[in-house]
Order: structure tokens, then C-alpha cells, then sequence
């Protein structure tokens, strides 16, 4: 039951540090403005220095997404910049405003900064925390509930859903999102929160079936690739950096 | 062991409590503060030892007391952060300690920047610390091989008695890529009743143990330098470890490049292939000691025109690559340190330049 994904208002993208969150924020951008929405997405992480969002900044611009950073003289700063911007954003997010947030409860403790603006919002935040069971610590249903747990410490915000992420890179298999599929379904079950979707590598889509999942199917092009790879061409992008 | 996705800083971590090593003194710096967030709950639950000091100088000396002790330590940093520990690691040469430095890159020179950079080779390998004092070196260029590098770096530097450094640019430290672990390893150097200061109760011999590295005798300290030439000149016989890609047939230009620089290197090599363009490369995986005689001998290959040192630093691993090709080619350098990484078409466009005029 592979449903159409559409979201809408505020969704923050939570998870443990080195979870895929950032991949998963830029894909999902590029995927509800497909769709025909007007979205933005904003760079809160402050804690990690290199792989951010800002990396994509040109590829989403060119799309039509507007990308919310620190001014470009600032864009490598060794500073926790949080441009007064997005507090605006959610205010009034539009169609859609996807915030990425920092890894683990330390990158997330930025949200909590931002909890004056989340009180004046219209509605409610989704708060979605990614889930890559193949990184240390989130192995598991426990470890996976006990960041969850940190998260929301640091944020003053609830978690109300999940986005699985199963990878190892170059070498992931079929056999790996299955059983991070697994995993997440457990997690939901146990958390009694949904999964709301599982973010696949395009060149993996073929080997998933489009029902073979509870839940919708993200399909990444990987865009935070090291200097000796391309990252993964985004359909309507001619420019890829 | 089955695969999991790590950074390299994280990884490295985990690497060193695996090679048995449970004491770390750091002081955080970007890129390479995430060694010290893992380990700072990693190490309490194997009873390790994990203490930030208040500076990297202070760090240095807590790594020559426990080295001292005979306990297997480690320490990461990045450039600003090794500049201030250089003076103990000097200590810890002459003192002929073992312990282990990694030194996660970043631009200079001063505060430079947080981006990934190659500039420290010289400090690395040539100048470490005051006196005759040297560090084996090694250099990964992935995360795989930076877990494997650290693992072996704790028993070479109990084999040599001698601080041995890791190396890596930035991104090794940042990037994530499926690693696994061989199993653990002992926990203490096995030689240590020699020089270890640790007491007399558990000792099979009756000799005093005395961790110095004051010789105000003139002969002593001459003879101290001479078996610390004598551990180098054994290091250069037998730890050189390099890796050679494309260049079992004929190629044109050799390019020279280590670290995560290789990486981009090789990706130009093989979109050069596909252009019916060969182009040998050689990864120095230790900097020191240097692998002269493979740069030498694919730069003498009769196909091969020119060499190529891709660095990331205005022009420093050249010196060696110089030094090792001895003239029989034209060397030429080429590199950024900014922070951006050269990326694969601007190495193509390098290749391409240097042959167009021959």
C-alpha cells in the first residue's frame, strides 16, 4: 500500500547524528514541490561542520525551493548561526516548511530556542525523527526510543512520527531495508506512533516492490557525496552543485 | 562482524578501544570533536579512562604520564591543537614512549579554517617537535582504513618505542562509510618490564625503570640520538606500506596523492581511462618513513612523462616526491587549502595541461 506521500505545515526532521536526517529533509523538499507545493527548508544544524544542507543550496534554488542559511559569508563559520528567519517560517510555514535539525538531543536543543515562534504557530509541528538502524545505537527498538527520549528533552517537543532510512551507502542490499523495514515497524508498534515513511536510494528502487511496505516510499538521490562523487541528479536540475 | 555506518571520527574511536587502548586525554576541536563525544560514554562502559584536559599542551603530558606507565593511550586533535602538543610529543620521542597521535586535518595556517586540509605534512613528517625527534606516519583514505591503521598503530609504537601518528584530512574524520572491526586485541604492550615506570612489586627483574628524556652527558645524549636514528632507519626498512593503482601497464603521467586527495585522484584516473588517457598513481599510506623506491620506480616507467603531487597544501608531500623521483622526470605540483577538495575534472584538466605541451 505504497500511498501517495503529501505533507503539510511544519515538519521537523529529527535524529540521531549521521541518521540520514539532512539527506532525507533535501529529497523531501525536492519531492513535495514535485508535487506542486511550495516549499521551504531551513538549516538548523548547528553542531555538525561538514555535509549540511547548505551543500544542495544551489540545486534546490534552482528547483524553486527557498533555502533559508545563514548569509553566504557565514555559511562556514564555526558558529551556532540561527538566522532570525526562521522563527518567520513558523510563524506562517506556507504550504510546507521543512526545518533540519542537528544530530542527536544536542542538535535538537536549538528547536527548544525556538519554542516562542511553535507556541504562535497555527498548527501543530510534525516532529519526525529518522531512524538508520545500521548506525551505532539505533539498533534496536530500546536505543531507538531512548534518542527519542533525548530528543524530545532537548527540543520541548513531542516526536509523533518515524521515517526509516536503512542504509550502508554503496554497499546496501535489498536484505538491509528489509530489515530496517522491520525494525521500524516494531518501533512504530511499540511507540504507538506511525511510521510515516521509509526514504529508499533510487538505485534501490527497483529491488523494493511498491507494496512490499506499510507505509509511503521517499525515493533519495543522494546529495551529501564526498568530493570524488557526483552527487545524484535531481529531476528537473541541470546543475547539480 | 557484520557492517555498520559510522564517521571516521567515530570510528577511530571505536577502533582504539578495540586495539585494547581504554585510557584518551583530548581537548575538542573542529573537525574532530566527535572522537571525543563518543568516547566520552564509550570508554565508561568498557572502564576506560576518558578525561578532557583543560588545554592540548596539558593533554600532551597526560599522554607521556600514562605512556610512562606502560598503558596503551591515545589522543586526537586537529592542526592548531597538535601545534601545542608538538612539545611533548618531542618528550615522548626522547623519552622513547609509545602512544598513539591522530590528527584530523583542518586549513591553516593559525586558526586557517574547519574545512578539510593536507597541511601538515611538513609538521607531521619533517617537524614535529624540537630535536631528532620523528613520528611513523600514516595516512588513510577511508574510514575502513583509518579503524585498520589505528589498530596496527598501538603495536607499532610499542615494536618502536615511538609516538605514531594517523594522519587524516577532514573528511576522513566527517564522512560516513560502512565499517566493521576485527576482534580485540591486548590490552598492554607486551614489552613494557623494560622501560614502563610502574613499580617494582610486579617486576621479573630488579632494574630501576627511569622515563626521562634529559641526557646532560654529552655521550649519553648523543648515544640516545643514535638509537633513536638507528629505530628510524628500521622504520624506513621495514614499514613502508604505499598502494599503487593503474599502473601495472603504460601511462603517461604518474600522479602522487594521499588521503581522501587519492580518492579524487583515482576517480580521474578513471574517467581519463574511459578517455583512452592512462595515468598511474601511487598512495603513500605511510608518510614517514616515505616510499621512495615505488614513486622512483613508476616515475622511471619509460611511458611515463611527467609526475603529478596532488596535495591538499601549497606544496609540501612535492618536497619528498622530489626527493624520491631524483630528477628523472619533470615534477610538478599541484593542490588547494582552502578547504574545497579539488575535485576529479580539475585533476583531469591538470593531466591534460601537462601533456599538451610535450
Amino acid at each position: 500500500m505504497a500511498d501517495t506521500l503529501l505533507l503539510n505545515g511544519i515538519v521537523i526532521i529529527v535524529g540521531n547524528y549521521g541518521s540520514g536526517k539532512t539527506e532525507v529533509a533535501v529529497n523531501l523538499a525536492v519531492d513535495q514541490h514535485s508535487k506542486g507545493k511550495q516549499v521551504r527548508l531551513a538549516d538548523l544544524d548547528l553542531v555538525n561542520p561538514y555535509f549540511r544542507t547548505r551543500e544542495a543550496r544551489h540545486a534546490l534554488t534552482a528547483l524553486g525551493i527557498e533555502v533559508v542559511l545563514p548569509a553566504e559569508g557565514w555559511l562556514q563559520a564555526d558558529l551556532p548561526i540561527l538566522v532570525p528567519q526562521v522563527a518567520g517560517i513558523i510563524r506562517r510555514p506556507g504550504d510546507l516548511a521543512i526545518l533540519d535539525a542537528g544530530g542527536d538531543g544536542v542538535g535538537a536543543r536549538v528547536l527548544a530556542a525556538l519554542g516562542e515562534a511553535f507556541r504562535d504557530t497555527p498548527e501543530a509541528p510534525q516532529v519526525l525523527q529518522v531512524v538508520n538502524p545500521f548506525r551505532p545505537n539505533t539498533d534496536t527498538v530500546e536505543r531507538c526510543q531512548a534518542m527519542r527520549g533525548a530528543i524530545e528533552a532537548a527540543s520541548r517537543l513531542k516526536v509523533t512520527g518515524w521515517v526509516g532510512n536503512p542504509h550502508l551507502m554503496d554497499e546496501t542490499a535489498p536484505a538491509h531495508i528489509q530489515q530496517g523495514h522491520d525494525l521500524m515497524r516494531a518501533l512504530a508498534a511499540a511507540s504507538g506512533l506511525p511510521l510515516v515513511f521509509m526514504a529508499v536510494a533510487d538505485g534501490m528502487r527497483p529491488a523494493v516492490a511498491a507494496d512490499a511496505m506499510a507505509c509511503p516510499i521517499l525515493t533519495i538521490r543522494r546529495q551529501m557525496v564526498p568530493p570524488w562523487r557526483r552527487p545524484t541528479p535531481l529531476p528537473g536540475v541541470s546543475i547539480s552543485k | 562482524m557484520s557492517k555498520v555506518l559510522m564517521k571516521g571520527n567515530e570510528a577511530i574511536a571505536e577502533a582504539a578501544i578495540r586495539a585494547g587502548c581504554l585510557n584518551y586525554f583530548a581537548y575538542p576541536i573542529t573537525p574532530q570533536s566527535e572522537v571525543a563525544e563518543y568516547l566520552s560514554w564509550r570508554l565508561p562502559e568498557v572502564n576506560g579512562v576518558f578525561l578532557q584536559g583543560e588545554s592540548e599542551v596539558a593533554v600532551g603530558y597526560m599522554i607521556f604520564g600514562a605512556a610512562g606507565a606502560g598503558v596503551r593511550v591515545f589522543t586526537t586533535s586537529s592542526s592548531p591543537g597538535i601545534s601545542l602538543m608538538s612539545e611533548a610529543i618531542s618528550y615522548l620521542c626522547g623519552a622513547q614512549l609509545p602512544a598513539v597521535f591522530v590528527n584530523i586535518m583542518r586549513g591553516g595556517p593559525g586558526l586557517g579554517g574547519i574545512l578539510p586540509s593536507q597541511a601538515d605534512y611538513f609538521q607531521a613528517t619533517k617537524g614535529i617537535g624540537h630535536g631528532d625527534c620523528r613520528l611513523l606516519v600514516m595516512a588513510p583514505a577511508s574510514v575502513q582504513e583509518a579503524v585498520e591503521m589505528v589498530m596496527t598503530a598501538f603495536p607499532l609504537a610499542e615494536k618502536y618505542r615511538n609516538p605514531v601518528m594517523i594522519l587524516g584530512d577532514g573528511l576522513i574524520g566527517q564522512m560516513m562509510e560502512p565499517v566493521s572491526f576485527p576482534d580485540q586485541l591486548k590490552t598492554e604492550p607486551s614489552n613494557k618490564d623494560d622501560w614502563a615506570s610502574n613499580g617494582m612489586d610486579h617486576r621479573k627483574r630488579d632494574k630501576r625503570n627511569l622515563v626521562r628524556s634529559l641526557f646532560l652527558d654529552p655521550e649519553q645524549l648523543n648515544n640516545n640520538n643514535l638509537a633513536l636514528r638507528a629505530k628510524y632507519e628500521r622504520m624506513k626498512q621495514e614499514e613502508v606500506r604505499f598502494e599503487a593503482y593503474n599502473t601495472q601497464g603504460d601511462y603517461s603521467v604518474l600522479m602522487v596523492s594521499y588521503g581522501t586527495m587519492s580518492r579524487v585522484c583515482k576517480t580521474a584516473a578513471d574517467m581519463l581511462k574511459a578517455e583512452g588517457i592512462e595515468v598511474g598513481l601511487i598512495r603513500p599510506q605511510t608518510l614517514f618513513p616515505y616510499p621512495e623506491m615505488a614513486v622512483r620506480e613508476a616515475a622511471r616507467k619509460s611511458s611515463c612523462r611527467a609526475v603529478l603531487s596532488i596535495e591538499m597544501s601549497m606544496g609540501q608531500m612535492v618536497e619528498d616526491v622530489e626527493r624520491s623521483v631524483q630528477g628523472a622526470r619533470p615534477v610538478q605540483w599541484y593542490g588547494k587549502c582552502g578547504g574545497d577538495v579539488p575535485t576529479p575534472e580539475e585533476i583531469i584538466d591538470l593531466v591534460k595541461r601537462t601533456l599538451s605541451p610535450m
